[in-house]
């Protein structure tokens, strides 16, 4: 059986992490402070409630990308690609809901939006097993902390590459 | 449960009672084999798998375990028989087929993939006991391939021939059409569970890191009469 | 001499199935696999030192990755010291909310996970089911594919699954190199036949993506995870390249969520002896520790191995149920061809049918199964009617509505001429007006003429070298008149840079209106709360067009 003091912690926290945001300040420092909290029940989804954190990487917001635009050829294509921001406000969204995981997703993804395309499908297939030696990895780990600031990122392939070395998933391993 | 010993005494005997019957050939080049002709193999290990120079050749990749636990594919076609006929598939187009056992993976599209880093051609085929077959090309990644037949239980001797001489028109550097397949949507049901069964044993002769091993294989009529090709 | 009677059953057609006994040596078992490790956990500094009987220095990729990422450390002495059985009584009482059991799974490790759900009988794995669902409707994906790639049929067939009411579609190849025809083709049917349905192309990973940033999808979901390190590396992957691909698709703006399922480790060959349960609550950990917002499984394309072993089914319907208890959206499969018995192929499908799922089938097959390029699903075009007649039998949502003939031809007919103007504008290989007709009217490939497919393919190669996107097609809508079909397409794209689709089990209506677990959470408790049928939507649902009313006979 439970033993009520457990239930009643864990009810605890629950309401905690319902009602208030506490449960979410050690995230999110990375990047989003200076954003205004949000709050799911009231800010989500943006594009409705919040259209102006609902933007892209150029900085056009999603009300100003309407089919007229698009025929007189003011809407590029990079105008469709989301920006840091707006993957932060909905990381800040995920937490409030409960997601850690999910948020921390999004606070990856935040710091993706500078790699350009080709050069994230380089590093995906370098992440493959037997791709890349260790030092290859904490190269491409330097380079996506000095060339792009993503520090999360950095850090998640030299964990990988420790994890390849105990295991060896490193090139010429197999 | 595999039980080395008995295996080993199984493949002795095996080997014994066919010496009498070996045909060292390659098989027929002209026409397909009488269907109803089974034929069997002596597969002998002739050392570690050299890298091919020649363009003429391409590599076939037998899985770990193929001919040993299982002498027939997945619908009882002989393995003998499928060998081949990819073999005269190879052979048809004026190229060279080598064989050699693939030890460290029993993934067919890995097998083939090593099959075709070995290939002088670039061009190798991976074929496992349940009859799954995939044609590779050396510089693809492991997971793509040229062509997949996963679906083996609607594979025929005619496929396995024209897959075949498919394989022998890449080394050539052509681009033929992809060998059509019969779509079987409910072999899944019937076939999956039986396949995986054939796998687990298959995955048994799995070796992690040993190389591969160069083939010699014999052809025999099953029945004892001696080959007259 | 052969008795008459056991002569008519081996006819039947479940003796079709490949059936076979257990053999846990190689984890060809469901549940309870003598070589399962017992539950437990040991924190030390903050970090997981030991879990399910295993030390930190010999965890294996995947239980390093579960290790640190998916387990909430804060929870897990507290859950993991609760007894398993009193978990699964939770799960099945109404006076204790979702997000209180949702807690307390955050803290579990696999073998306890699996150890709860065990404690489960199917129908009790169905009552757990409809309140662990963490988005209150549940929907349904389709299947859009054909044998020969046919673009105009398949924007037609699209239109008619997003008409019958699909929140998502997925189509893959015959051919690779077809692969942006048919997401164009699947965008731009989907579109017509209503606003706000995501669509997916299935393909090689990095192409799938590639697709995607171009505009002409917006999700994905064929993103494998494996519960052995063995059959993981033979996937070519591992964890954190498959944690990265994730944060690649969101930092695009692209909903996605990641593809497991039981038996897919014995169907590798490298199960190590564990049941398929157990491997697979490994996977559905790797996807949470990644930070995906949902995972499609239910056994998928290794079902007739599970199907094969006694329990498989229950054990299946228990893996989406654990996929719910992490707080995942499930896709919960029902999407290959699982018997040739019609009556167990709907036992398998009612289990998440009743209860509801986010998407019941992932997907249903909207096209006949010959033209089923996932190698045929468990319910096919054909099947429409009996699953609109189950939904009004037993007054279910299974995510599909009844249609008229007329609404469907006219619907057909528009995708198609949209398609051909697209195609005409973007300088495509034509679409002629007896191919238009033809998809208007067709059931299947069988009934379309042929189109000359090296120029398609060619024209398709073009169409990625120089760079066309989502924004050419609404342009070449928008300008041929299509101005409704443009809109709907341009929407699509900007949900790209809301991202609010990104969020758990999130999925769009008409209006392109998000309906997510964040907006619409699961709230059962019991009779009278969570997800009811609405009047109107029983009016829909029971409106069958078949049916006679009682003035027609007079």
């Amino acid at each position: 059986m439970i033993d009520e003091k457990t239930l009643e912690i864990i009810v605890r926290e629950v309401l905690t992490n319902l009602t208030s945001d506490k449960g979410t300040q050690n995230q999110q420092k990375t990047a989003s402070s200076s954003l205004p909290k949000l709050d799911p029940k009231r800010d989500y989804p943006l594009a409705k409630n919040k259209p102006e954190l609902a933007k892209s990487i150029t900085g056009k917001t999603i009300n100003e990308i309407t089919l007229q635009a698009v025929r007189e050829g003011k809407v590029l294509p990079d105008d469709l690609k989301i920006s840091p921001e707006t993957l932060l406000a909905q990381a800040e969204i995920a937490e409030a809901a409960g997601r850690k995981q999910l948020a921390n997703n999004f606070r990856r993804a935040a710091e993706l939006t500078k790699v350009p395309d080709k050069r994230i499908l380089e590093i995906y297939n370098a992440l493959r097993p037997y791709r890349s030696t260790k030092e290859e990895l904490l190269a491409i780990a330097d380079e996506l902390d000095n060339a792009y600031g993503a520090k999360v990122c950095a850090a998640f392939v030299r964990e990988a590459a420790e994890v390849y070395e105990r295991r060896g998933r490193l090139k010429g391993m197999e | 449960m595999v039980k080395t010993e008995s295996l080993v005494e199984q493949i002795v005997k095996e080997v014994l009672k066919k010496l009498e019957n070996v045909e060292i050939a390659a098989p027929a080049t002209q026409s397909s084999d009488d269907a109803n002709q089974e034929w069997e193999m002596i597969i002998e290990e002739i050392g570690e798998a050299k890298q091919g120079v020649n363009v003429d050749e391409v590599v076939i990749g037998v899985s770990p375990g193929f001919y040993i636990k299982f002498k027939k594919n997945i619908i009882g076609i002989p393995l003998g028989n499928i060998l081949r006929e990819i073999i005269s598939g190879i052979t048809e187009q004026g190229l060279k087929a080598r064989i050699v056992r693939v030890k460290h993976t029993a993934d067919v599209g890995f097998i083939a993939h090593t099959a075709a880093k070995l290939s002088g051609s670039g061009i190798g085929i991976g074929i496992q006991s349940r009859g799954t077959v995939a044609i590779h090309q050396k510089d693809l990644q492991p997971l793509n391939n040229l062509e997949l037949f996963p679906q083996c239980p609607v594979l025929t001797l005619e496929t396995y021939r024209a897959i075949g001489r498919n394989v022998a028109l890449y080394a050539k550097g052509e681009s033929p059409a992809p060998v059509p397949v019969q779509n079987d949507q409910m072999a899944r049901p019937k076939y999956q569970a039986i396949a995986a069964v054939m796998h687990n044993f298959e995955t048994k002769y799995v070796q992690t890191g040993a190389k591969p091993v160069e083939l010699k294989v014999s052809f025999a009529r099953k029945g004892g009469n001696k080959s007259d090709r | 001499m052969r008795s008459k009677r056991f002569e008519v059953l081996a006819k039947r057609p479940v003796n079709q199935d490949g059936i076979i006994a257990e053999w846990p040596e190689v984890g060809l078992i469901a549940v309870n696999s003598p070589n399962d490790p017992k539950p437990s956990i040991k924190i030390e500094n903050g970090k997981i030192v030991e879990m399910d009987g295993k030390k930190r220095e010999e965890f294996d990729m995947i239980e390093q990755f579960i290790a640190d990422y998916a387990i909430n450390i804060e929870m897990a002495e507290k859950a993991m010291g609760m007894d398993s059985l009193e978990i699964a009584r939770m799960l099945v009482d109404i006076n204790v909310p979702r997000e209180e059991i949702v807690k307390i799974v955050s803290g579990l490790t696999p073998a306890k996970v699996v150890e709860v759900v065990n404690h489960l009988n199917v129908v009790e794995i169905m009552m757990a089911i409809q309140k662990m669902r963490a988005k209150k409707r549940p929907g349904s994906q389709a299947h859009v594919t054909n044998l020969r790639d046919n673009p105009v049929l398949i924007a037609a067939d699209a239109a008619e699954a997003a008409l019958r009411g699909f929140d998502e579609l997925e189509t893959t190849v015959g051919i690779t190199r077809y692969a942006p025809f048919n997401a164009l083709a699947l965008l731009v049917g989907s579109q017509t036949g209503r606003g706000g349905v995501l669509t997916q192309d299935a393909l090689e990973e990095s192409f799938e993506l590639t697709i995607g940033m171009r505009g002409f999808t917006s999700y994905a979901e064929t993103i494998s995870v494996y519960g052995t390190e063995q059959v993981f590396v033979d996937g070519d992957d591992t964890p954190w390249s498959k944690a990265f691909l994730a944060s690649a698709y969101a930092s695009r703006g692209l909903k996605m969520r990641f593809t497991s399922g039981t038996g897919s480790e014995c169907q590798m060959g490298f199960a190590e002896g564990k049941s398929m349960l157990y491997l697979e609550a490994r996977c559905v950990m790797i996807a949470k520790g990644a930070g995906v917002q949902g995972l499609q499984n239910g056994s998928i394309s290794c079902i007739g191995v599970p199907g094969a072993v006694p329990g498989g089914i229950r054990a299946v319907a228990a893996e989406n149920l654990i996929t719910m208890m992490e707080d995942l959206e499930v896709a919960s499969g029902n999407d290959q061809t699982f018997s040739h018995s019609d009556i167990r192929r709907t036992a398998r499908t009612l289990l998440l049918m009743l209860p509801g799922t986010d998407l019941i089938f992932s997907g249903y097959s909207a096209v006949p199964n010959y033209d089923n390029m996932f190698a045929g699903s468990n319910f096919d075009a054909e099947d429409f009617d009996d699953y609109l007649m189950l939904q009004r039998d037993l007054m279910v949502e299974g995510g599909v509505s009844p249609v008229t003939e007329d609404e469907v031809i006219a619907v057909r007919n528009k995708a198609a001429r949209a398609l051909q103007s697209v195609f005409k504008k973007l300088n495509l290989p034509p679409i002629t007006d007896e191919e238009v007709e033809a998809a208007t009217y067709a059931h299947g490939s069988k009934d379309m003429p042929p189109r000359d497919v090296n120029a398609d393919l060619k024209a398709a190669t073009e169409l990625m070298e120089k760079g066309l996107t989502g924004l050419d097609v609404v342009k070449a809508l928008a300008e041929s008149g299509f101005t409704d079909v443009a809109e709907n397409v341009l929407n699509m794209l900007k949900q790209r840079i809301a991202g609010d689709y990104l969020q758990t089990s999130a999925v769009l209506d008409k209006d392109f209106n998000i309906d997510s677990a964040v907006n619409n959470s699961n709230d059962y408790k019991g009779p009278g709360t969570g997800f009811r049928l609405s009047k109107e939507r029983w009016e829909r649902i029971k409106n069958v067009p078949q049916a006679l009313k009682p003035e027609d006979l007079a």
